[in-house]
């Protein structure tokens, strides 16, 4: 009987920790889109600061993401190929392409790729900056970190995954159809229509929306496990640890719930 | 001015430039750049048929099923758009077939078999075949022939009716003549009914044979309403049509021929009330041509299940 | 601890200076200087920044302006969190047990000379251990 107690009490305990975190996450972003809407946020002084956030998330990796995902798109595009002409399907080959890469695979392997790399730097920075009291300084001298430290890296975060995965999608339809049809012209009417079939503008619209959710949740998430942490210096690793299994479970989420309203 | 500036200023007008192609290249590829040309395929069944369906030339997708419904008169009417360029592979002798195969979504098959022919006009209202009645109709054609030269085989001029019918006649001559004492060793009344019950069989087969030929001349006046113009998209089912009837004629006379000889020994089976071994195989063998002859009829009646519904009203 | 608390306890219209009150540390002392003018006044950068680097030559540390924190001696980095207080432009001024932030240096000299730069209208207070009293009697004797 206490066993019980003691596993209902447990399971409460985590669903009210549940609820605080989601409250802070949501709120955290509701104070976040009221500063978008304030005209003052909208200096050079953001402006220049969003563009040192895209520099860091997006253009300082172009290079290396370009080539991790030709290496990805040339993969999956075989794989499909010889599968589909072992059994029969060539027909489908395109298409199935299209839409397991460029629509699911690349925005979901885009947004790991910058909640590995710049979600988890934000969220050290973060923790950091809340373990050194910095946060208490920049509250002492009435500077809201918000415009200057958090938003900028939300819309980098936004910016940057939904332009890395439609440069990563991009490449793959180029890839799917020199996979397909060669160094030829030929296949360019039948591809034109393959794409035409699947990009409705719901979808292109939906699959924007998807990447920006995804760029949302690599930095905001961070963020917020950031703040959370304890004034302890030891806390700053199991605060990346949570955050980052946040972003994880985010990034599914978001996936998943795309994949169901696309499809069911 | 600032290095890191610059660098996102690439990055970000490269991606913009980018994506705006993307989309242009995706208005191009949507036609919207293009007009449109639009075709009402009417059909008797919507079944597989939904909006995107691709309609195909050649195996390439020229265009596509917009809309679906029915009309006032409870005819199914299907929109499809092609883009302009595309229209140029529809002519007046175009046919237009739903295919649905077994893997993949269906399909809607162009077969233009005269390029040079007059274009169709935008909004042109053309008959969509189901494949499946369009690719029997040939394997029709060939199980009727079958039949028809079993029963003529039976009812050629040295065949077995008329062999045996011959022989028959020798034989009551003979026993109407000095051998008239034979029929009580020879006959037996079972032999003889036999013979009634073959000749029953046929006249049934006959009798539904005139039924389906008059339901296949009402196929052929159905097949007329869907034209359009006498010489139009239907010209070949048509003409399958007609070629079925005519054998199924002529398999209905050759039966006939059969039917009157039959009657004609029964009538001298009658007479001395008995039969031979010969009329035994005869029996096996119409029963043989009967049976092959019902089955047929099951067939097409199975084929066109017109006659239990309503005529479809097309526009 | 009576005092720390006294001290936390201060009204909104006193800048302090104080370890607990670190400097932004990806910024630089210029930036962490100019975010004050920047976001709190909104004036644009190039304004904001020449206010900054006007505070740090007032203090004669024009020389520290690109340097971050890791990079700056102590005494650096107690100049910048100083001008970062002072262009606040409160009040009061209260220095919090400069001993722990100016290890390495005499500091009732520093802060004395650093008050005579500043042309801050308003009043001066240092809070340190009674202990270290000694050390500020030195330096009015030393001048």
């Amino acid at each position: 009987m206490n066993f019980l107690a003691a596993s209902i009490e447990s399971l409460g305990a985590k669903v009210v920790g549940w609820f605080t975190v989601g409250y802070a996450m949501f709120a955290f972003l509701a104070k976040a889109g009221l500063l978008l809407l304030d005209p003052t946020t909208w200096n050079r002084a953001t402006f220049d600061v969003v563009v040192k956030q895209i520099y860091f998330t997006a253009v300082q990796i172009l290079h290396v993401f370009l080539g991790y995902a030709l290496v990805i798109s040339w993969l999956i595009i075989t794989i499909i190929l010889s599968t589909a002409r072992d059994f029969g399907l060539t027909a489908f080959a395109s298409e199935m392409t299209i839409r397991v890469l460029v629509l699911e695979l690349l925005p979901f392997l885009t947004a790991l790729f910058v909640a590995l790399r710049s979600g988890s730097a934000i969220n050290t920075e973060v923790a950091l900056m809340q373990v050194n009291n910095e946060l208490d300084a920049l509250a002492h001298c009435k500077v809201p970190p918000m415009q200057f430290e958090f938003l900028p890296r939300l819309i980098g975060g936004v910016f940057s995954v939904v332009f890395l995965a439609g440069l990563a999608g991009l490449l793959a339809l180029l890839m799917g159809y020199l996979a397909i049809y060669g160094i030829s012209t030929a296949g360019f009417e039948p591809y034109t229509q393959t794409i035409a079939k699947i990009f409705d503008f719901t979808i292109l619209a939906g699959l924007i929306v998807k990447c920006a959710l995804f760029g949302l949740a690599v930095t905001l998430i961070p963020v917020t496990a950031g703040l959370e942490t304890p004034k302890k210096l030891f806390m700053v690793p199991v605060s990346v640890l949570r955050g980052m299994m946040r972003v994880f479970f985010a990034i599914v989420t978001i996936e998943v719930v795309s994949l169901a309203l696309k499809y069911v | 001015m600032n290095k890191l500036h610059f660098k996102v200023g690439l990055f970000a007008a490269a991606s913009l430039l980018l994506a705006g192609a993307f989309v242009v290249y995706l208005l191009h590829a949507r036609g919207f750049f293009e007009d449109t040309f639009h075709l009402q395929l009417a059909a008797a069944s919507a079944e597989g048929v939904a909006p995107g369906v691709p309609v195909v030339f050649s195996g390439i997708e020229i265009g596509r099923v917009t809309t679906l419904g029915l009309n006032e008169a409870g005819g199914i009417i299907i929109h499809a758009t092609f883009f302009e360029r595309n229209a140029k592979w529809l002519k007046e002798s175009s046919t237009f077939t739903l295919d649905k195969p077994i893997v993949g979504g269906a399909k809607i098959r162009v077969d233009t078999p005269d390029l040079d022919a007059p274009a169709l006009p935008d909004n042109a209202t053309v008959l969509l075949l189901t494949s499946d009645i369009s690719k029997e109709i040939p394997a029709l054609v060939e199980r009727v022939k079958a039949v028809l030269d079993n029963v003529e085989h039976l009812t050629r001029k040295d065949g077995e009716i008329t062999a045996t019918l011959a022989n028959l006649q020798t034989v009551t001559g003979r026993m109407t003549g000095e051998y008239g004492m034979l029929e009580s060793i020879l006959g037996s009344p079972e032999k003889a009914r036999a013979v009634t019950d073959s000749l029953d069989k046929t006249r049934a087969l006959i009798s539904r044979l005139d039924s389906l030929a008059l339901k296949v001349d009402g196929m052929a006046g159905k097949a007329d309403q869907w034209l359009f113009a006498p010489d139009g998209v239907a010209e070949q089912t048509d003409a399958s049509l007609a070629q079925i009837r005519l054998m199924l004629n002529d398999a209905q006379s050759s039966l006939k021929k059969a039917d009157a000889m039959m009657t004609n020994a029964v009538a001298i089976s009658a007479d001395v009330k008995e039969g031979t071994q010969d009329i035994v195989t005869l029996r096996a063998e119409i029963d043989d041509a009967v049976s092959k002859a019902n089955a047929l009829v099951n067939k097409i009646n199975q084929m066109w299940p017109f006659a239990s519904e309503p005529e479809v009203e097309l526009p | 601890m009576a005092l720390m608390a006294a001290v936390a306890a201060l009204p909104d219209d006193v800048a302090r200076v104080a370890l607990e009150l670190p400097l932004r540390a990806n910024l630089s002392a210029l930036d962490n200087i100019a975010l004050i003018p920047l976001y709190q006044r909104h004036y644009d950068t190039a304004e904001s920044i020449r206010q900054a680097q006007a505070m740090l030559e007032q203090l004669g540390y024009a020389g520290i302006a690109l340097l971050r924190d890791p990079d700056m001696t102590p005494a650096e980095r107690f100049v910048t969190q100083l001008a970062r207080a002072l262009i606040l432009r409160r009040p009061r001024l209260v220095i919090d047990r400069p001993g722990a932030m100016l290890y390495d240096e005499f500091y009732p000299a520093l802060i004395r000379q650093l008050a005579a730069r500043a042309d801050m209208t308003g009043t001066w207070e240092i809070y340190d251990f009674n202990w270290n009293q000694v050390l500020y009697k030195q330096a009015l004797d030393s001048e």
